[in-house]
């Protein structure tokens, strides 16, 4: 019993401080296995399927072209976005790379890219009631819905405004098409892309952001990846592919230069 | 409307890709379950000490924790307590640890099942079969078993069609099962995006396949019957 509970101790500990020491440099270690394995979620305009089911968007064309320049295949692969850090730690993936806001909490238990991208959190309310929503003031008596540990929450944390935790993002959108929140906070990109004329919520607006923030790509804390991945986005802004990529997912004004 | 039928074609599609990853993940479990399961209530009802309690304290786990964590543990803990990621990121390691991880659950629930049929038959027809010289083993297959399994069928048939919606579980560590791939459409899959009805259109397949289940469970209860 006692070492039974001496081996619960140390997998525990081993679990909760997740430090972890390479034998090889993560860079050797990808190049290695000859594949790079990206975290993502369905994500628009960042990392979406095509109508053939392809992986396309911003960042998944980017990783793409990472991966090439590693000579490496490319996987991607949709992970619960919950668990990013525990994919990420368990070698089950090798970075998430999907419109990922650099919060503290991720960028104390992930190894990052430059930010790459501006974003911002924006109040999503039905359209109809949009003019009533324009002010900070005004937004107090409204219950938020908020992907759980997101970028958004934490701003709804930060304004004291009631809130609703759900799964996801489009959870949360959700929510206020069926009128259970009042509103929403999610990424403005992603606000961009979903909600408004010719979207499936039609009936929503967004109205105020809130902060501004930056994206990232994560890496394992202490992989060389991230200074690999610097490198790269360094030749591509200055050979104005990267600027061309922007253009073609209409993301351009939120770029990074 | 017209959206609604484009749209139909391209969501029935995905669907049945993802209810074909739940079918494969509720048939798995049965055929692992099923048998690993007897085995382990054959070790509850050990006269051995320490292998019946071994047993319990396995099952009391596995009964006392919810099947997300064990899922997680399953999934997760190779790589990040063993360095060791054997289930690999693809679609095929979430399954194989998906799949592990429903074998042993419903084992477990199969086992208290099992141990209730055999603890059910009564004990003066084991000691009928011994007088008559009957081995312990042959006594179990021809006296015990088939009455077994004919008391056995109805809590057995629960647990069935349990399963079936349990299988939705496995989307916690990214196995792509059907209401994965309903929520998909929420986000922006195949350039439908914010569409909500895939997702409340996946209870039909559920309701269909556990109405067909159902309809083969009291078939099968019904030839049981002639040992009446």
């Amino acid at each position: 019993m006692k070492k039974f509970l001496l081996m619960l101790v140390l997998v525990l500990v081993t679990f909760l401080f997740g430090s972890f020491a390479f034998a090889e440099s993560d860079f050797e270690y990808v190049k290695g296995k000859g594949v790079l394995v990206v975290g993502i979620t369905d994500f628009a305009p960042m990392d979406y399927k095509n109508e053939k089911g392809e992986w396309i968007g911003f960042d998944a064309d980017l990783a793409k072209a990472f991966a090439e320049s590693l000579g490496v295949k490319i996987e991607f692969q949709e992970i619960e976005w919950d668990n990013k850090i525990l994919e990420l730690n368990g070698k089950n993936i090798d970075c998430v790379w999907n419109g990922m806001t650099l919060t503290a909490e991720v960028l104390a238990s992930m190894e990052c890219s430059k930010p790459y991208c501006n974003n911002a959190q924006v109040v999503v309310v039905p359209a109809k009631e949009a003019e009533k929503y324009k002010t900070l003031e005004s937004l107090k008596d409204l219950t938020f819905a908020v992907e759980n540990g997101s970028a958004g929450d934490q701003q709804a944390e930060a304004h004291k405004f009631k809130k609703t935790q759900v799964h996801d993002q489009a959870s949360a959108l959700m929510e206020v098409a069926s009128g259970s929140s009042g509103g929403a906070i999610i990424d403005s990109l992603m606000a961009a892309a979903m909600v408004g004329e010719g979207t499936g919520y039609e009936n929503l607006t967004y109205t105020v952001a809130l902060n501004s923030e930056e994206y990232g790509v994560g890496f394992r804390k202490g992989s060389d990846m991230a200074e690999a991945l610097n490198k790269f986005f360094e030749k591509g802004y200055a050979d104005g592919s990267i600027q061309k990529l922007a253009e073609t997912y209409k993301i351009q004004a939120a770029l990074i230069k | 409307m017209e959206l609604f039928l484009q749209q139909l074609p391209v969501v029935i599609g995905a669907l049945n890709t993802g209810f074909i990853q739940t079918l494969k993940l509720f048939t798995v479990t049965l055929l692992g379950a099923f048998p690993l399961g007897l085995l382990i209530a054959f070790g509850s009802i050990s006269k051995i000490k320490i292998i019946s309690i071994t047993t319990k304290f396995l099952i009391w786990v596995i009964r006392g924790t919810p099947l997300m964590i064990q899922l997680l543990i399953f999934y997760y803990f190779p790589g990040l307590v063993f360095q060791n990621p054997i289930w690999g990121g693809g679609e095929q390691g979430r399954f194989l640890a998906a799949s592990l991880a429903f074998v042993v659950n419903y084992s477990c629930y199969f086992s208290e099942i099992y141990r209730g049929g055999i603890q059910s038959v009564p004990v003066g027809q084991q000691e009928a079969g011994l007088v008559l010289g009957m081995t312990k083993r042959q006594i179990f297959f021809h006296v015990t078993l088939l009455q077994m399994i004919k008391r056995i069928v109805p809590p057995i048939s629960n647990e069935i069609i349990t399963l079936v919606k349990d299988t939705a579980l496995a989307r916690i560590i990214a196995l792509q099962e059907i209401i994965w791939a309903g929520q998909a459409f929420m986000k922006g899959s195949y350039g439908i995006s914010g569409a909500i009805w895939p997702l409340f259109f996946t209870a039909f397949y559920y309701l269909i396949f556990n109405g067909i289940v159902t309809v083969m469970l009291a078939a099968f209860e019904k030839k049981l019957e002639y040992f009446r």
